[in-house]
């Protein structure tokens, strides 16, 4: 089923169709990971950036408690020339709108030996008025001994250290959470005091979660949608304590100041490479240490990230995926519309001619089909012309060939009242129309000449010359020449009609009836099988002469002898010896031989059909490359003694309708004849038997619904007994009705047809003929010593 | 022809003959000793045919022997021929008769 160039292309197509989805596949998921890659960098630079705006802002909180250190160390340096009191702490401050307060803090006896203490600090209250608060240098407080004071001192060296306190709540009342930058006061690189900014962490919250760090991703996903649900963190892992978040989650647990670690999503130094599972979504955490050493973590949800990209791939994986069935499909369909029809459809027509039909061979397209057809078509038409033609010759070589054969002599026994010889002959022309031929016919009275020959070459002209010398034999022989004149008359003849350079073997014979006389004359022909009576075959050797139709003057030698009645002569064509097997191996002289001398019968029909069975079992399948031709002339004798008078006297005739009762008149009759012709017991038996089979087959067969006349003539002429039986019923042949095996058991055995088949044993000769509508059926017997007289 | 059927034993029959066996009278020969085998009360195991005085036998009396000889077979019983003329013999070997009819 895969042989057809449809399910080849099929086959292709799908094979197509595989390559082309598993490189788009392959090309779909490593554009995908890649993407994927680039936006998830994509994020990592959102995340930088964001993370410099947050340094940056940084940066401006610890300028602000820089800027209050300057003012401090100025104060020293100036001698306390500035008032630092009423206006320019407070001026300070309005240029850091977003710090809730600070101050400048001394070290002990530095500016005034005698004072131990020595602040400023100043904050804004509820209404963002700036209020110097002096409470601070109370020795109360002793700020010197607070821990934020030892921390912040402990931190700020060397110079331009700035210090981050822990965040803490403020207990002064609003108890927001709040953390403190802290910057050294160095005169000549000597610490001398400190200056503190204290800013409320919501304000740094309120700025992370104002920033959307992640507005500008790819374009293509955004859809200018803003990210949801990602969570910020800032912490610091100094103090290991959350300082912000704005997990939803968590919103209602108080988590500022506690571990870092009681957030589930945070990732320490995680950075956009895997994901984290909370609450059933992915995220990406992006970890970044920010300048003055607090942590910041930002969790995005996977999905964000990627929002859009598997969409665009499925498209994509859509798309692809119609190319690849859509360019096979394309491909096959075109293929099969272009190439697979038109093949089909030739196919058909090609089908439809050879089974004889008569069609148009007709495709308008493609060119290529259209072109082929019209050769088609061309070539059909031709075709039909030769076949036309051809069998205009085959049926005329037949026509030629059925002349041919129905030419020769084919009726047997061709001179039913003749008894002085058995004659039998038959041709089995090969495909071709061959050269073989027989012929027989009276010279005289009593003469009798027969021949078989072989005209060489093959075909019609072969036929056609063999023709011309049948009939030139026929007319010479009729001119009353002596035997060798006679063949080298006709030697001459046919020299003078053969101008293609045909030859002619043959074997002839010329008999006399009376006497058994027998010239045999040769002329290059195979030799004859001659059998002697209660002798074998033996091949008869004699002197070659030339092959007629070769030397107008050659000489011919005839070979005389004499026939006892009995003898037999066997004549055949090369056909028979050379006939070959399937292995090329001939009949040959030798099997036919053997073969002849093994027929125990000695009728001219049997021996011919026994030798033709002999060949055929040889050959077998082997087609039959020559004529088989054989011609077969028994002697029977005993003409000599037929004479005028005793003729009518021999003869008894008997006519009567075919019925019971005449049965018995007819049997009397046979025996009144027998007794007269003193035929013995034994052979009158025997006519009795025959005669009572015969007239009840005609009664049986020929007349089986009306009465009719039998007519029976009994004749003895020499030693033979003929006894013929004619009449005008239904046309019945007994002879045809296959003998019964009498070796069969006897509870075995059908109950009839015994009688012709012991009608056949007991006559000599049998013969059956319908001729002017009457069935002949004529039965020799031989009178020998046992038999009577 | 004429001919007598006896019985010679309980299970025997004797057929005395004489004349031509032929197509005129081998019917009627067959039929009446087929219809005494049939009708006979005890199984006829033996059936004797006397030629002595048959003159000729054809194809049509062979065929009547045959049919004799079966049905004696079928009954596990024996045909015999008595007294066959040389020459009735001979009818008898052409067709192979010879070969398992039992002569006396």
């Amino acid at each position: 089923m895969f042989k057809t160039v449809k399910s080849k292309i099929l086959i292709t197509a799908i094979l197509m169709l595989t390559v082309l989805m598993s490189a788009f596949a392959c090309y779909t998921i490593i554009s995908r990971m890649k993407t994927k890659q680039l936006m998830v960098q994509n994020y990592v630079f959102s995340v930088d950036k964001f993370v410099q705006d947050i340094n940056q802002k940084i940066i401006k909180y610890e300028d602000n408690s820089r800027d209050l250190a300057r003012i401090g160390s100025l104060f020293y340096q100036t001698d306390r020339s500035i008032d630092l009191t009423n206006k320019t702490i407070v001026q300070i401050f309005e240029n850091y709108p977003e710090s809730l307060g600070g101050g400048i803090w001394f070290e002990p006896y530095v500016v005034d030996k005698s004072k131990k203490r020595l602040c400023f600090y100043a904050y804004r209250d509820k209404n963002k008025n700036i209020i110097l608060d002096e409470s601070f240098n109370s020795e109360e407080y002793n700020y010197h001994n607070q821990n934020w004071y030892k921390q912040i001192i402990s931190k700020v060296t060397p110079e331009n250290n700035i210090a981050w306190s822990a965040p803490y709540y403020e207990n002064q009342g609003s108890y927001t959470l709040m953390i403190t930058i802290g910057s050294g006061i160095y005169v000549n690189n000597k610490l001398i005091g400190i200056s503190t900014v204290d800013w409320e962490i919501n304000t740094i919250i309120d700025d992370i979660s104002k920033m959307k760090p992640l507005e500008k991703t790819f374009s293509m996903y955004q859809n200018g949608n803003e990210i949801k649900n990602s969570f910020a963190l800032l912490g610091t892992k100094e103090y290991d304590s959350i300082i912000a978040t704005n997990d939803p989650y968590l919103k209602d647990i108080k988590l500022i100041g506690h571990s870092l670690k009681e957030i589930p999503w945070y990732a320490d130094n995680l950075y956009g490479i895997t994901y984290i599972k909370y609450h059933n979504k992915k995220y990406i955490p992006f970890y970044k240490t920010l300048r003055n050493g607090m942590v910041f973590v930002i969790c995005v949800p996977k999905i964000e990230i990627f929002r859009g990209i598997n969409n665009f791939y499925l498209n994509m994986l859509i798309v692809l995926f119609l190319i690849s069935i859509g360019i096979p499909a394309l491909l096959y369909l075109s293929m099969n519309l272009y190439i697979i029809h038109p093949i089909a459809k030739l196919t058909d027509i090609a089908h439809k001619i050879s089974n004889g039909e008569d069609t148009d061979i007709k495709i308008e397209k493609p060119e290529e089909f259209a072109q082929l057809a019209t050769t088609y078509d061309k070539m059909t038409r031709n075709i039909k012309s030769i076949t036309q033609e051809r069998a205009r010759i085959n049926s005329e070589l037949s026509i030629a060939k059925s002349i041919q054969t129905s030419s020769l002599p084919n009726v047997f026994p061709p001179f039913p009242n003749e008894t002085a010889f058995d004659i039998f002959a038959s041709m089995e022309p090969a495909k071709e129309v061959g050269g073989d031929f027989y012929d027989f016919f009276f010279i005289n009275e009593t003469k009798f000449m027969f021949l078989i020959a072989d005209v060489s070459g093959k075909g019609v002209p072969a036929a056609l010359f063999m023709m011309t010398v049948k009939t030139l034999i026929n007319n010479m022989s009729q001119m009353n020449y002596s035997p060798k004149q006679l063949i080298e008359n006709i030697n001459k003849k046919i020299c003078e009609t053969n101008k293609e350079g045909f030859f002619v073997t043959m074997l002839a014979g010329i008999a006399d009836t009376k006497t058994g006389e027998l010239n045999i004359i040769n002329c290059g022909h195979n030799p004859p099988l001659i059998k002697r009576k209660n002798e074998t075959y033996e091949f008869l050797e004699l002197n070659p002469n030339m092959p007629l139709g070769i030397f107008e003057d050659a000489e011919f030698e005839i070979y005389n002898t004499v026939m006892n009645p009995g003898d037999l002569i066997y004549t055949y064509t090369d056909g028979v010896t050379e006939a070959a097997n399937i292995n090329n191996e001939m009949y040959k002289e030798t099997r036919l031989h053997d073969c002849l001398n093994n027929i125990k019968e000695t009728e001219a029909i049997k021996i011919a059909q026994k030798v033709k069975k002999s060949i055929q079992e040889f050959t077998e399948s082997a087609p039959q490359s020559d004529d088989i031709t054989m011609l077969i002339f028994k002697y029977i004798g005993g003409a000599n003694e037929i004479n005028g008078e005793n003729e009518v006297n021999n003869m008894k005739t008997f006519s009567q309708f075919v019925t019971q009762e005449n049965y018995k008149t007819f049997y009397t009759w046979l025996h009144d004849a027998c007794r007269e012709w003193n035929i013995n017991d034994n052979l009158t038996n025997k006519l009795d038997m025959c005669a009572e089979e015969i007239f009840a087959n005609v009664a049986f067969y020929a007349y089986p619904e009306k009465n009719g006349i039998i007519d029976v003539t009994l004749d003895k002429s020499g030693n033979n007994i003929v006894f013929e039986f004619k009449d005008s019923g239904i046309a019945y042949n007994p002879l045809e009705k296959p003998d019964p095996d009498i070796t069969l058991p006897p509870e075995e055995r059908p109950l009839g047809g015994l009688g012709i088949f012991m009608v056949k044993s007991m006559a000599d000769n049998i013969y059956y003929k319908r001729e002017n509508d009457k069935n002949i059926l004529t039965l020799v017997f031989k009178l020998d010593e046992k038999s009577g007289l | 022809m004429e001919f007598s059927i006896k019985k010679s034993g309980i299970n025997s029959l004797y057929v005395q003959a004489s004349g031509r066996l032929d197509l005129d009278s081998a019917v009627e020969y067959g039929t009446k000793i087929k219809d005494t085998i049939e009708d006979s009360e005890e199984t006829i195991k033996e059936l004797v045919l006397d030629f002595s005085a048959i003159t000729f036998i054809s194809s049509f009396g062979l065929k009547v022997i045959l049919e004799l000889y079966k049905l004696l077979k079928n009954q596990e019983g024996v045909l015999k021929l008595k007294s066959v003329s040389e020459q009735l013999m001979d009818s008898f070997k052409m067709v192979g008769f010879d070969k398992f009819l039992v002569f006396e």
